[in-house]
């Protein structure tokens, strides 16, 4: 009985200093980064939803500037359509094709927010200014998800390619892989930055 | 002897990850950190003892602080940062909002935490932000549209006592973790002290010194269980809330 105890209390011992030395790290991490990913898709969709009232918005006072109200619409149905689910997230180029998405949805709603720059009912009308905050702060979260995000990929890859992280990966998480990110000069080229007055 | 240099080596490599760069972060010495001089004593004292009231009534934390630059950071990308430097706000709840004033980069922000995302919105700030501070600012009025500020954000915090009283449920309930923490260490103790006591038995004193084994590890479970704690005598300091871009900012 004795001799069991003791060996119960080293085998849990050892179980709590493994688990102190990083063992579970690798799909702590993972867990980590995709919850980041979450967020960052959770905050592009509220940015989709956000624009179906934004353009009727506009289009009450500058229904004339259809091509960019066309484009915004289309380029939201687009960025709707390329949704990455989590396992997707070690695919670099389902990634891209996401990011490409949402860049043109960006670059469409800043024509949009500038052609309504040259409409004075538009920029003074108190649903338009919600909105335009609205999507201000959107766009704010948006940043803020991506940068989490690429900080948890980067902290889940340094642990899958380094050592111990590396060997423990190998041993116990065979399946694991590095996560794809943005990329850097992205971020420099960010989305329109909503400006009042 | 050469092993346990190379480990130790391992070890600080692996401490020394480099993290990303971060502003220059002025103290958290109240609820008022006015670090560019924009308030005098007497406006100081009546902004943080409202807002040491409030925090009082409904544990939500509110900062005001005055910044002499933003070191060229966008002040929505600052105003994150250091909301999260300084933990505003309840852990778990993330019921914090900073109201940050940088009069040389001719901006201010509403930063809102998490929890607060769903009262304080984005369409209020700016509410607030262009119809109380900003005309204020623009007269050079800093203490005036500062007051102004904090009224309004202290009104609309005010105004909803549903969202006050969830919040006092989260605050209630219990960390899991914690209790999961806990009970792992008990129970490695319990076994400890088991096996202590019948070796004492079995070979007294002699048999204590030898029976134990593997507890150096359980004691250091204590420290990592005690996370959360805030609020010391009569200090301020962030209770670990976090923020996710809500809020606005305006430029005059």
């Amino acid at each position: 009985m004795l001799k069991f105890m003791s060996r119960l209390a080293l085998i849990l011992g050892l179980a709590g200093s493994l688990a102190a030395c990083g063992v579970n790290n690798v799909p702590t991490y993972e867990e980590q980064a995709r919850a980041a990913w979450s967020e960052v898709q959770n905050q592009y969709q509220r940015r989709n939803d956000l624009i179906p009232n934004l353009v009727e918005t506009v289009k009450g006072f500058a229904a004339q500037e259809r091509d960019v109200l066309t484009s915004v619409v289309e380029a939201r149905a687009k960025a709707t359509q390329v949704q990455i689910n989590v396992d997707q997230l070690t695919d670099p180029e389902a990634l891209k094709r996401f990011q490409e998405a949402q860049q043109q949805l960006s670059g469409a709603l800043g024509r949009l927010l500038a052609v309504s720059e040259n409409y004075p009912d538009l920029k003074s009308n108190q649903n338009f200014l919600t909105l335009q905050s609205q999507l201000e702060g959107t766009e704010n979260r948006i940043a803020v998800a991506r940068r989490d995000y690429i900080d948890a990929v980067r902290v889940y890859n340094t642990e899958l390619r380094t050592i111990p992280g590396r060997w423990i990966a190998a041993f116990l998480y065979p399946e694991a892989q590095p996560m794809a990110t943005f990329t850097v000069a992205e971020e420099v080229t960010r989305n329109p930055q909503v400006k009042f007055n | 002897m050469r092993l346990a240099a190379a480990i130790a080596a391992l070890w600080l490599a692996c401490a020394g990850v480099a993290q990303a760069a971060e502003p220059d972060f002025p103290p958290l010495t109240g609820r008022v950190v006015d670090a560019a001089n924009l308030l005098d004593a007497a406006d100081e004292a009546a902004i943080e003892a409202r807002l040491r009231a409030h925090e009082d009534k409904t544990s939500t934390q509110f900062v005001v602080v005055t910044l002499p630059s933003l070191e060229g950071y966008d002040i929505a990308d600052y105003g994150v940062r250091l909301g999260r430097h300084w933990g505003i706000g309840q852990k778990g709840v993330n019921n914090g909002a900073l109201l940050i004033v940088a009069p040389n980069d001719r901006a201010v922000r509403i930063e809102v935490g998490y929890g607060l995302e769903g009262t304080l919105t984005d369409a209020l700030t700016s509410v607030i932000i262009n119809g109380a501070i900003l005309p204020r600012f623009r007269n050079g009025d800093f203490p005036g549209g500062i007051r102004a500020g904090v009224d309004d954000v202290l009104t609309v915090l005010d105004g909803n006592g549903e969202e006050l009283r969830q919040r006092a449920v989260a605050m209630s309930a219990p960390d899991q973790d914690d209790w999961i923490a806990f009970a792992f260490v008990a129970l490695i103790l319990g076994l400890w002290v088991l096996i202590l006591v019948t070796n004492f038995r079995r070979h007294g004193w002699k048999g204590l010194l030898a029976g134990g084994g593997g507890s150096s590890r359980s004691s250091r479970g204590w420290s990592s269980g005690s996370s959360g704690g805030f609020r010391g005598g009569g200090g301020f300091s962030g209770g670990g809330g976090s923020f996710g871009g809500g809020g606005s900012s305006g430029r005059w």
